[in-house]
């Protein structure tokens, strides 16, 4: 094995915790029966290591294989990392029928046009989703692998999502996904987050969403012991709507887990008892950012609880309904009441 | 104890005015709501009416500090994150006797780890040495007692034999522009330092607190940093982006929401000083008022300003969100110029700013510790005026001031002398009692 085989089994070896390690192994199938056995895995990471070195060597394994075992680690585990949604723009007549083998052909072929030294590896997982592992090189460089990227298309969707790219391999990139899927143009899709999973339901709207109905519906059973009927009776009814329009905003049950959300406003100050501030020309800037380890179940419960006003405001229920998490916004249009511009991307 | 009842609360000398506050259920809860009116130390209340209480804070910083003390010891002083403490005042302590403290506190340590006492700190040798420093000229008057540094050095626990020690923990104690009465109102022994701050492991801490503790009869307790405290800090800040640039202007707020939502308010830093401009009350802009309001008025800051400042960057926040800030609480502020946490985390990244930072968290202390005992004289004055339902705002109880007036003599000189007798009181009392009040209104853990 040589050096650099040697220093991407390291890598992997640090990034795979124990626990899932050994079920990482199995999927792989390049190890036997007794190699496996051999393994023990009470021992230190450091010592799996060596054993492991080891057994490749044994085996002769090399890079190829090795970044076998990397896409199962991370297609079992996506949950890791930055994750950025990309949005595939007018599709041409054909972009529906583009089949599994007709876009894995095309798309090696495009990319290796454009970057010289580039390693692909291509594989379909269960739910329609096509997971491509790519290692940049250069005319002067073999492929990097201890710094791949990962991308996760869905068929017949125009979505897109991306984690570990360079500015400098983002158009590459892009140039080689529209070519061949046959649509015109790819653009960010605003939306960013560690968990796949999360932002892939939100984009796709794989969640429980709330229609607005004429009858509200009950709140959620909960234990308190009631204080005060007459409260509980005149409180009732204001729950049980700010419960519903919660609901609507951002969907029922459960929801995915985004972690944050960015507002860059650009709006023009505007207070009653502020003279000077309002007759101001310019906007006023400023930077919000919401963190939460559930971002929608904390807006759902803030607008449920009272301590956002319902009905929700359209820059928040913007994030379930648009599937995106980064927004600027602006003044926008003649009225001095529209508060909420074309967000810019 | 009757003459407390009748005490008025107002020190003669430089006539500040400790607000009366509704004494809640809860101990934190008043000392939360009173010290933002509590603290207005260097302001003055021309006249003790209903409609101008004053409570006005030098905005100027406080400059010539940086020029006195060794760069060297500054530079340790920036750029960490320290956790402050308060302290009360230090019995029997010595400037002069340093290195037989750092010979003490190290025998400690070292006692304090083989009685397997929590020193974690990993990969550590159990040699530990320490060095007790005075940092001069960290003084704004001359009553400030001189400040102290206290450093623990050691090795990593496979170093070589020539590698230098590292300090891995570092603490200091200091006192900036500390009350003047109430500097001269202690008694011969005792020095005051009255703020900590500390970094590094936690185990080391809590034992050089214990040998504090132990070795000067003093009490520590975390110093919380309120919400109107973390407010006069951005508006204080903000103040100071003409002459140097803030950067940015960074809230952060905790909404109570399940799970709990974080939200950074960052605001441009132009824009934050347009803000703030406009809400200042016509300084420099020309307004009105008697002719000592407009001198003084250039330097000093409103409590109102303050408000006002706040509401405007919570309004514009309601208006796009309609989520209201003040459902939440206030953690984090931070500017170029420094940062301040709610826990009582702040950072300094340069030294310009590290003093004034210093001296303000110095007053927050000396109000905390009086204002407790001033509550235990505020709740019959309240008592008469049982509807001052805001608790935001002083109760306009202007009348009643003025019958206490008429009990007491106006001369500087007896009522000079029975505040410091109470000052003495209360330290005797502090000393005494200092755990168990102390912990009841601080929540000490």
């Amino acid at each position: 094995m040589d050096d650099s085989a040697k220093r991407l089994l390291q890598r992997l070896m640090r990034r795979i915790p124990t626990p899932t390690l050994r079920s990482a192994l199995e999927k792989w199938g390049r190890l036997t029966t007794e190699q496996q056995k051999s393994m023990d895995f009470t021992q230190s990471k450091w010592a799996l290591t060596e054993r492991l070195l080891g057994i490749c060597e044994e085996n002769e394994l090399a890079v190829k294989q090795l970044t076998d075992l990397e896409m199962i680690h991370v297609i079992d585990n996506p949950d890791q990392g930055m994750w950025y949604a990309f949005q595939l723009m007018d599709p041409e007549d054909d972009a529906k029928s583009v089949d599994l083998t007709q876009f894995k052909e095309q798309f090696k072929s495009h990319l290796r046009e454009l970057v010289r030294n580039v390693s692909i590896k291509m594989k379909k997982h269960t739910d329609e989703a096509v997971w491509i592992r790519i290692a940049w090189g250069d005319t002067f460089s073999r492929p990097n692998h201890l710094k791949p990227t990962y991308i996760v298309h869905y068929l017949q969707t125009p979505y897109v999502f991306v984690t570990s790219i360079t500015s400098k391999q983002k158009p590459l990139l892009s140039q080689a996904l529209v070519l061949s899927t046959r649509y015109q143009a790819i653009k960010d899709a605003n939306l960013s987050g560690r968990k796949l999973t999360a932002i892939r339901d939100l984009l796709m709207k794989k969640y429980q969403q709330v229609f607005p109905t004429k009858y509200p519906i009950p709140p959620p059973e909960n234990n308190q012991t009631i204080s005060n009927q007459h409260i509980e009776k005149e409180q009732a009814e204001l729950a049980a709507n700010r419960l519903q329009m919660a609901c609507e905003a951002f969907g029922g049950g459960m929801l995915p887990q985004l972690q944050s959300a960015v507002y860059k406003l650009e709006t023009k100050f505007r207070d009653h008892s502020n003279k000077t501030m309002t007759e101001r020309e310019e906007p006023f800037r400023c930077v919000v950012k919401f963190t939460s380890t559930n971002l929608l179940e904390s807006f759902r419960h803030c607008a449920s609880s009272g301590i956002a006003s319902t009905p929700v405001t359209p820059l928040l229920s913007c994030i379930p309904l648009k599937g995106r998490n980064y927004f600027l916004i602006t003044d926008n249009g003649p009225g001095p009441s529209s508060q909420r511009g074309q967000p810019q991307v | 104890m009757e003459r407390h009842q009748n005490r008025e609360t107002r020190t003669p000398r430089n006539n500040v005015v400790v607000h009366r506050r509704r004494k809640s259920k809860s101990y934190r809860l008043s000392y939360r709501s009173g010290l933002g009116a509590a603290d207005s130390r260097l302001g003055w209340s021309p006249a003790l009416t209903a409609r101008r209480l004053n409570t006005s804070r030098k905005a100027a910083g406080i400059s010539n500090i940086a020029e006195r003390v060794d760069p060297g010891q500054l530079a340790l002083l920036v750029k960490t994150e320290w956790q402050l403490s308060y302290v009360t005042p230090l019995h029997q302590f010595r400037h002069t006797q340093l290195k037989s403290y750092a010979r003490q506190l190290s025998a400690f340590i070292a006692a304090g780890k083989q009685q397997g006492l929590a020193v974690e700190v990993e990969g550590l040798q159990t040699t530990f040495r320490v060095s007790f420093s005075l940092v001069q000229g960290m003084t704004q008057s001359d009553e400030d007692a001189e400040s102290v540094l206290v450093q623990i050095h050691s090795k990593r626990l496979f170093a070589r034999q020539d590698e230098p020690q590292k300090p891995v923990w570092s603490g200091w104690l200091t006192c900036i522009n500390g009350n003047p009465d109430y500097l001269r109102a202690l008694p011969k022994d005792f020095v005051c330092l009255p703020l900590f701050g500390c970094s590094g492991a936690d185990g080391l801490s809590a034992l050089v607190k214990s040998w504090f503790q132990q070795s000067f009869d003093c009490c520590f307790g975390l110093l919380e940093i309120s919400h109107t405290s973390l407010q006069w800090l951005m508006a204080l800040w903000t103040n100071c982006h003409a002459e140097s640039g803030i950067q940015h202007l960074k809230m952060i707020w905790t909404l109570p929401a399940t799970p709990p939502l974080q939200v950074t308010y960052t605001v441009d830093p132009e824009d934050a000083w347009e803000l703030w401009s406009s809400v200042r009350k016509g300084k420099g802009g020309g307004g009105g008022g008697e002719e000592e309001e407009e001198e003084a008025g250039e330097n000093y800051i409103d409590i109102e300003e303050v408000t006002s400042f706040m509401q405007g960057l919570k309004s514009h926040f309601y208006r796009h969100f309609r989520l209201d800030l003040s459902a939440g609480s206030l953690n984090q502020v931070s500017t170029a110029l420094g940062s301040a946490k709610y826990s009582g985390r702040m950072k300094v990244p340069s030294t310009r700013e590290l003093c004034q930072m210093l001296s303000v968290f110095a007053l927050l202390i000396f109000v905390n510790v009086l204002f407790f005992f001033f509550s235990d004289l505020q709740q019959p004055i309240h008592d008469h005026h049982p509807d001052a339902a805001d608790r935001v705002r002083p109760p306009q109880n202007a009348h009643l001031i003025e019958r206490i007036q008429t009990l007491m003599p106006p001369e500087n000189t007896i009522a000079a002398f029975i505040w410091q007798k109470l000052l003495q009181l209360v330290l005797v009392f502090i000393r005494n009692e200092a755990k168990h009040y102390l912990s009841l209104i601080f929540n000490i853990k």
